[in-house]
This record gives structure tokens, C-alpha cells and sequence, in this order.
């Protein structure tokens, strides 16, 4: 080893050899002092002890004088000075000694907890291949611009954001998604950087690259996160402030009765509340940290306080105990082909954003014997994919909210929508239809009619799969003593079907999209704590009003991680029962660490104040409790 | 013009110390906002570029005892 490697080697690990050096000759020094009698040579061995382990405290104790902050270094220096001063070698030795030990070890768990989202940083590769003038070049991932198309081999990491343009693929998106199936991509789909792609070559457009991917934009966030102080963490905070002044004054107030150097210098070493402000920090940046890696994004230690205290889960139906995607499941004409109804029903609908109506028209599109105009059809542009057909647009269309839409078309008024609509219009529903209709609804399917001039002439039913997790994800709520709920638009007897399907405890039903934010104000007049799932932008008003709104598949939209207090970067429900299961471990891991801090402070007081802890003890009781609470919040990045 | 520059200390070992920094580093000369976070280590300086330059606050911080990195 050269001269300037050794000072590297010591530079990098300087905390350990101090350490370790201070430690040896502590040890030398009281074993000197306790098995011989050369009284002065043990005496001179811990005071070089105290300075060698001391130096680096002193110095830093300076800086907190000087920069008017008043924190443990400073405590123990003068403790050590004033140990030395009236010849306690030996203690002023051990608390140096057993304080650098202490915060050695503190920073490096610590480094632990602070380094766990960079390992995700650290998904995305530093360069990327890039088309440029017909080329394939290889440049740093940062530096490739908007629109320029990038190559990712079989088995590659993804750098950049991007629309998939060439190839097909499974991509694991595990990184930012948090899920461990590989996803499907092909043209026209999204990928993220940071993701890896498993099996075809990919050729990506890019959207965002360098620091602006959804990777590094979900890091920031967690890192605010965990930078935003609880509500805990800033009670104990304020508490803090007085804590440490307090204490000397009583050091001084009691030297000034006792006489009692060791007691006061003991009061000093244990002046610091440290296991009490390190505690829900730690706990709460490893809670977030452990989220973060699994795909949940949490707002921060206030919400994560909150969200340990969720007795009741509401959850809206469409998008989120089922797929979100509607698809006609069946179609009954009444004295008229089904054909017809459906294509007047598409023609009506058309211009309509409803998902029932997308649904509609788009099985319109596809039935080949439907949407035949009086045989003038004309094929359009967007409608230009074979064997799909066109469906002509309505001359007139009013939305009547979450009830229909009424529509004019070569001179006949058509009404599409639910009872509510044909009882405000005054048109009578035939038992057949009537029937019909519950026996659809039995199902979990939602039902329109199809009314042309004031008659009914068919009805359409409409099914949404519910996601294969959704019972399971309830079951394991309800395991955990947590009441469900679901909220939907959907008429009260589809509800219950799908209600009962799911295993969900109560179900609210034909509630408008501002109905469901007065039935969690209700929920939680009644005292309960609300988490709401929806997905983010629908369901922002319902979210933002609940305890806890958390928003499903948020990795593409900004809005949805905006609004909600927790935002699943899948559209996985599994992750929910996990999220709140986390919440939970964290509220009580802040729990225990107060708690022992609390106990470890209260034990040390009377402890001193008795004469039971001297110096030494104090310093070592202190600092195991700081190193206890470290570890204790760390198991939350593992939980 | 003002400029914001990241640092990143992973060798912080009591809450105290990132305040002490924080204090260190607002006193340097054209510095006009410093957060510094213990929990995550992250250092946030806002300062006038025509005043302080980073490497002064890497300094710093390195002065104080502890190991910046770039973040």
C-alpha cells in the first residue's frame, strides 16, 4: 500500500478507526488501571482515549457554538472536559469512547435507510442507443432529445420514456410499477425508463428523458415525502427545543445543590433526547421507502399517521373492483331486430363521453350486420379498419347526467338511458322489458332502454368484469378488521349483484359523483377513519374529501398522484390490503419508539438523579436506545 | 442570477448535525435559501451564482465533518 492509498483507506473510514483506536486504548487503560497499579500511566492512556476519540466531537461542537445550535456533541464535550477537570479519566473515556461508537453505527444504518430509493435510481442505464441520421449511436441517457426513436435489446433496461414504434415485447415494470408480471408491449404503448425489457428488441419515441421520466419524478416525490415531518415528529420537535435547555439548567441547578460534578456532567450526557427525535423519522422514511419499491406512493408521514388508523375502505366500483372496461353483453330488441336497437342506440350515443355509450358504440362497430343506415352508409374516416362498420352521427344530442341521452335522428326521437329517465319522461315500461331487465341486473349487468318516439324498443345490457383480485383484496381487508364498502352509479340491484360477487360488506347505490363524497362525510361522522380507492380522476372530488384517498394506476398521470394521499402505480388492488397493512405496522412502530424513548429518558432522569447511572452508563444506555429505534424503524423497510 | 444546486450526506448521525450544516451553510456568502434533510441526507441550496459557487459549499460541508456527494 502506497502513502496515498493509505490516506484514502483512512479518509473513507476515518469514523472507524477513531473508533476503534479510542476503543483499544480505553480498553488498555482501565485494564492497566484495574489489574496493576500504575496508576498515572492508566490515567495518561484513557486521557489520550478521550482526545483521539474526542477530536472529531470537539470539533464538530464548535461548529454547533458557533452556529448557535445546541446539540449532543456539544453536551458531551463538555461532559468529557468536565470529567477530565475532576479526574474521572475513566468516565470521561468510556462516554467518548461509547458516544463515537454510537453515532458510527448510527450513520451507517442510517446511510442504510437513505440509500434504499437509490438502488432504484440506479435501474436506469447511463446510456442509450439512438437512430440519428440512419445511424445507431450510443450516447448518455440524458442527452436523448424529445421524438428521437431508441433501440433496447432483448434483456436491456429501458432509459428513456417512450412509445413503443417498433417490436414487441415483455417489459418488467417492477421499478415503477411495483409489479412482478412482465407487461405486454407493443406498438403504441407506453414504456418507462428504468423498466427491463425481457424478450424482443424494442424501438422507442421518445417523451421524457434524464430527469424528466416517471421514475425520477416518483423518487422526487418520495423524497419529499419523507423529508415532510409528522405529525408526531414535529410534536416531538417542539418538544425537543425545550427539552435540552431544560436539562442543563437542571445540570447547573444541581451542581449548585449537591455539589455533585459526576451527577450534573451525567445530566448533560443524557440532555439529549435522541432515540425521541431520531425515532418517527426513521420509522416513516423506511415506511415510505419499503412503498416506494413495491409501487406505492405515499404522500408523506401525515398521511401515513392517518392511514394507520383506516377502519373503513370505500371503494368505487367502476375501474376498481372491476376492470373499468364496459362491453355489451347483450342486446334484446322488443318487436324490433336486436341489430336495430342496437345501431339507433350507437347513433344516439355517439357523441356521448359516457363509458356506457364508448361501449355501445363500439360493439355497434363491430357487429357486421348492424349500424346499416337505410343502406346509405357511408364509410368515414375514422372508421376505416376492416370489417368494422360506421355509425352515422345524430343530428341532435343532450346528456341528461347520470341518467341518458335523448338524440335525434332522420326525424325520430331516440332515448337511451335508465328507468330514471323513462320515468321522468313519462313512458311506460312493459312487464317483458321489466322483466328483462331484472334478470340482467341479477347479473351485475347494467341495462338502457332504447326508446324510439316514445316507445321502448329494446334494451341493451352491459357488463363490466370485476378484477379477478377483487375478492380476495376485500377478504384480506376484512381480515384485518377493516369494514368495506363499494360506491357506485349503478342501479341497486346490479350493485348488490356485484356486491355479493365481490364479498364486500355494504354496498351504496345510483350515486351521483358528488353523492359519494356525502356518503364518506357521513361515514366519518360517524366516527369512522375513510380511505377511499378510486382512480385518481373521476373520483378526485370523493378522494380529496376521504381520510385517505388513494388513486389506482397513477405511473401515467400526474393528476391522480396529485390528488390522492396514496397513489398505486399499477391498477394492482392487491397492493391496497399491503398499503394499509404498512400504515398500520408504521403508526405502531412510531408507537414503540416514542414509547421506548420515552421510558429510556424517564429510566435515565430518575436513574441519574438517585446516583444510580453514572456517566458512563447514561452514555451507554443512551446511545443503545438511539440504536434500538434506528433498527426498529428499519424492519419497516423489510416489512 | 439565482441557481439551486444538490448535495446528498449519507454520513449524518444525529438530527442536530443537519441542522448545524443547515446553519454553516446559510452563512456563506450569496446563499439565499439551504434545506437539509436528515432523514434523507438530501442538501437543497439556493444561491446567487454570481456570489457563492457549489464547490465553496461542498467545502463547507466537508468542514463541518461530514461527506458531500453529488446528488
Amino acid at each position: 500500500m502506497n502513502k496515498q492509498s493509505i490516506t484514502q483507506y483512512y479518509r473513507k473510514h476515518r469514523k472507524a478507526i477513531v473508533t476503534a483506536t479510542s476503543g483499544l486504548l480505553y480498553g488498555g487503560g482501565w485494564s492497566l488501571g484495574y489489574l496493576t497499579s500504575f496508576n498515572t500511566a492508566s490515567a495518561a492512556i484513557l486521557v489520550l482515549a478521550t482526545l483521539v476519540g474526542g477530536y472529531d466531537i470537539a470539533k464538530t461542537a464548535y461548529h454547533e457554538v458557533t452556529n448557535r445550535t445546541l446539540g449532543i456533541k456539544t453536551l458531551v464535550t463538555l461532559a468529557a472536559i468536565g470529567a477530565i477537570i475532576i479526574g474521572e479519566y475513566w468516565e470521561a473515556a468510556a462516554v467518548v469512547f461509547l458516544f463515537s461508537l454510537g453515532s458510527y453505527l448510527e450513520g451507517r444504518t442510517m446511510r442504510k435507510t437513505r440509500t434504499a430509493l437509490q438502488e432504484l435510481l440506479e435501474m436506469t442505464p447511463d446510456t442509450a442507443t439512438v437512430r440519428r441520421d440512419g445511424e445507431l449511436q450510443e450516447v448518455p441517457a440524458h442527452e436523448v432529445k424529445e421524438g428521437e426513436v431508441v433501440v433496447v435489446k432483448p434483456g436491456g433496461k429501458i432509459p428513456v420514456d417512450g412509445t413503443v414504434v417498433d417490436g414487441e415485447s415483455a417489459v418488467n415494470q417492477a421499478p415503477v410499477t411495483g409489479e412482478s408480471a412482465p407487461v405486454h408491449k407493443a406498438d403504441g404503448d407506453e414504456v418507462y425508463a428504468g423498466t427491463v425489457n425481457q424478450e424482443g428488441a424494442l424501438e422507442i419515441r421518445t417523451t421524457g428523458a434524464g430527469s424528466d421520466t416517471t421514475l425520477e419524478r416518483i423518487i422526487r416525490r418520495v423524497e419529499e415525502a419523507q423529508e415532510a415531518q409528522s405529525p408526531t415528529g414535529s410534536l416531538i420537535d417542539r418538544f425537543a427545543k425545550y427539552y435540552t435547555p431544560a436539562v442543563i439548567v437542571l445540570a447547573i441547578g444541581a451542581y449548585a445543590v449537591t455539589q455533585n460534578a459526576i451527577l450534573s456532567l451525567t445530566l448533560l450526557v443524557i440532555g439529549c433526547p435522541g432515540a425521541l427525535v431520531i425515532g418517527p423519522p426513521v420509522s416513516i422514511v423506511s415506511a415510505i421507502g419499503n412503498a416506494a419499491r413495491s409501487g406505492v406512493l405515499m404522500k408523506g408521514g401525515e398521511h401515513l399517521e392517518r392511514a394507520g388508523k383506516i377502519d373503513l375502505v370505500a371503494f368505487d366500483k367502476t375501474g376498481t373492483l372491476t376492470k373499468g372496461e364496459t362491453t355489451v353483453a347483450d342486446v334484446e330488441g322488443f318487436g324490433v331486430a336486436d341489430d336495430e336497437v342496437l345501431s339507433l342506440a350507437a347513433t344516439a350515443e355517439k357523441k356521448s363521453e359516457h363509458h356506457l355509450a364508448d361501449a355501445i358504440v363500439d360493439a355497434a362497430r363491430e357487429d357486421p350486420t348492424a349500424a346499416t343506415d337505410g343502406g346509405t352508409t357511408v364509410a368515414q374516416a375514422d372508421d376505416t379498419d376492416a370489417g368494422r362498420r360506421s355509425v352515422p352521427d345524430p343530428d341532435d344530442f343532450d346528456v341528461v347526467a347520470g341518467k341518458g341521452v335523448i338524440a335525434h335522428t332522420d326525424g325520430h326521437e331516440v332515448v337511451v338511458g335508465n328507468r330514471a329517465l323513462l320515468d321522468d319522461r313519462d313512458i311506460d315500461v312493459p312487464s317483458r322489458v321489466a322483466d328483462y331487465v331484472r334478470e340482467r341486473e341479477g347479473r351485475g349487468e347494467t341495462v338502457v332502454h332504447v326508446v324510439r318516439d316514445g316507445d321502448i324498443i329494446g334494451a341493451i345490457a352491459l357488463r363490466d368484469e370485476l378484477r379477478e383480485a377483487a375478492p380476495r383484496v376485500v377478504a384480506a381487508l376484512q381480515d384485518t378488521g377493516i369494514e368495506t364498502v363499494m360506491l357506485t352509479g349503478d342501479n341497486e340491484r346490479t350493485a348488490a349483484a356485484v356486491a355479493e360477487e365481490v364479498g364486500i360488506d355494504e354496498y351504496r347505490a345510483e350515486l351521483l359523483p358528488e353523492d359519494k363524497q356525502t356518503v364518506i362525510e357521513a361515514y366519518q361522522a360517524d366516527g369512522h377513519v375513510v380511505a377511499m380507492v378510486g382512480d385518481g380522476i373521476n373520483d378526485a372530488p370523493s378522494l380529496a374529501t376521504a381520510d385517505v384517498g388513494i388513486a389506482m394506476g397513477a405511473a401515467g398521470t400526474d393528476t391522480a398522484i396529485e390528488t390522492a394521499d396514496m397513489a398505486l402505480m399499477a391498477d394492482d388492488l392487491e397492493r391496497i390490503p399491503y398499503a394499509v397493512k404498512l400504515s398500520k405496522a408504521t403508526r405502531w412502530n412510531v408507537l414503540e419508539n416514542v414509547g421506548l424513548a420515552v421510558l429510556t429518558v424517564t429510566v435515565l432522569l430518575a436513574g441519574v438523579l438517585t446516583s444510580y447511572v453514572t456517566l458512563a452508563v447514561g452514555m451507554l444506555v443512551h446511545e443503545a436506545s438511539v440504536l434500538a429505534v434506528i433498527l426498529n424503524g428499519m424492519r419497516l423497510l423489510r416489512h | 442570477m439565482s441557481d439551486t444546486t444538490q448535495f446528498r450526506v449519507l454520513d449524518f448521525d444525529c438530527p442536530t448535525c443537519a441542522s448545524t450544516v443547515e446553519r454553516a451553510l446559510s452563512n456563506v456568502d450569496g446563499v439565499q435559501h439551504v434545506e437539509v434533510h436528515y432523514a434523507t441526507g438530501r442538501v437543497e441550496i439556493e444561491y446567487d451564482d454570481s456570489v457563492a459557487d457549489p464547490d465553496t459549499f461542498a467545502q463547507t460541508i466537508e468542514n463541518q465533518g461530514y461527506t458531500p456527494q453529488p446528488a
